[in-house]
């Protein structure tokens, strides 16, 4: 982190690595989208690695936290994480309960444990 | 709430109300839960040290939250540029079939390609969500419209959480603090299950679960990278293999 650190090298950093990255799929859908067949093989495939990418984000997340959550011990982290997935599928898929047992289970266990980041 | 005023045929309505009527219909739960979660990565910028403008800038150019928690946190880790580029785009697959579901609906009746790449360019999960309930009430002639105004509401409040979570971190008390956080992970989390249908998608979130901790300190911060195309690989192959089920 130093170039980064800048606003200006960051930006940069944000469009090359960010923006342009990833705005391929968007314009690849928009000039290909009735030939792509989603069903390929070949999508098949990068869907399968872009979703175990994202759960790899969530566990990095929850493994090696950033800031305040650093305090509390990973299995409340974890265990907030889980038990909001068990809201969202209980409460008929609403994305707002899930958030919201997350949410309580990790504030209630933090006060629980007695940490006060 | 999300009630039209009777319009008259003859009286064509003008693009800018299209576009108005679209950011109004931005503000709506769904909206309010993409706000909060940006909130939380506004709280993510403040700690890990990135730039507040250029975390405004990711929210409105890369417009993906996955790809952008992937940049800054690989950033943040001393992940290679080379890297975190592949990362990013690995991780934007999923636009794709959500650009090529939603474009007819976003399309209108006389298609052109710059307002079609600017609506495809707001497509995210919310957005193709949203689009497929707000959409087909919209007359065709004011679509393009409309999902701009839409896109760019959900935007702009999501620009303006980022700030406000990046802001507020330092200044709110502990248990707030750890709740901003945990807003990122617990909504991928639910994004994962709720998009996951068949057994490789299952897969693919356990196995890229699993390979996260042994590879967390890879060399060149390509942890994420070997979680993605191992796991993702993994799942696929394993999936072949398995019985063929219908459903």
């Amino acid at each position: 982190m130093n170039f980064f650190t800048t606003e200006l090298g960051a930006m940069l950093v944000v469009i090359f690595v960010g923006f342009l990255p990833n705005e391929v799929w968007r314009v690849l859908g928009v000039l290909f989208g009735r030939r792509i067949d989603a069903d390929s093989v070949w999508m098949q495939w990068v869907q399968a690695v872009a979703t175990a990418l994202l759960a790899a984000v969530v566990a990095r997340l929850l493994l090696v936290p950033s800031g305040a959550l650093v305090t509390l011990p990973l299995w409340l982290r974890a265990g907030a994480v889980a038990s909001g997935i068990a809201g969202f599928l209980i409460g008929r898929r609403s994305v707002l309960a899930g958030v919201l047992v997350a949410e309580t289970v990790l504030v209630v266990g933090a006060w629980w444990l007695g940490v006060s980041p | 709430m999300n009630a039209f005023p009777d319009s008259h045929p003859q009286d064509p309505i003008r693009p800018a109300r299209w576009f108005a009527r679209g950011m109004r219909g931005a503000v709506s739960t769904p909206g309010l839960v993409l706000v909060a979660t940006f909130i939380g990565f506004g709280g993510l910028l403040h700690d890990l040290g990135f730039p507040i403008f250029a975390g405004i800038l990711s929210t409105l150019l890369v417009w993906a939250l996955p790809a952008q928690v992937i940049l800054v946190g690989g950033l943040a880790a001393g992940a290679s540029l080379p890297a975190l580029a592949v990362a990013v785009c690995l991780s934007g697959v999923r636009l794709l079939p959500m650009v090529v579901s939603l474009m007819p609906l976003m399309r209108g009746p006389r298609p052109r390609l710059l307002s079609e790449l600017v609506c495809a360019h707001f497509v995210a999960v919310t957005m193709w969500a949203e689009g497929f309930r707000l959409l087909p009430k919209v007359a065709p002639e004011g679509r393009p419209s409309y999902a701009a105004g839409l896109g760019f509401g959900l935007t702009a409040l999501s620009m303006a959480g980022t700030a406000i979570g990046f802001f507020l971190t330092g200044a709110l008390p502990g248990p707030l603090a750890v709740a901003l956080l945990l807003l990122t992970p617990i909504s991928f989390a639910i994004l994962l299950v709720r998009n996951a249908r068949r057994p490789v998608d299952w897969l693919a979130i356990g196995l890229g679960t699993a390979i996260s901790p042994l590879v967390a300190n890879s060399p060149g911060g390509l942890d994420l990278f070997w979680a993605g195309v191992g796991g993702g690989t993994l799942a696929f192959f394993i999936a072949r293999l398995l019985p063929e089920r219908r459903a």
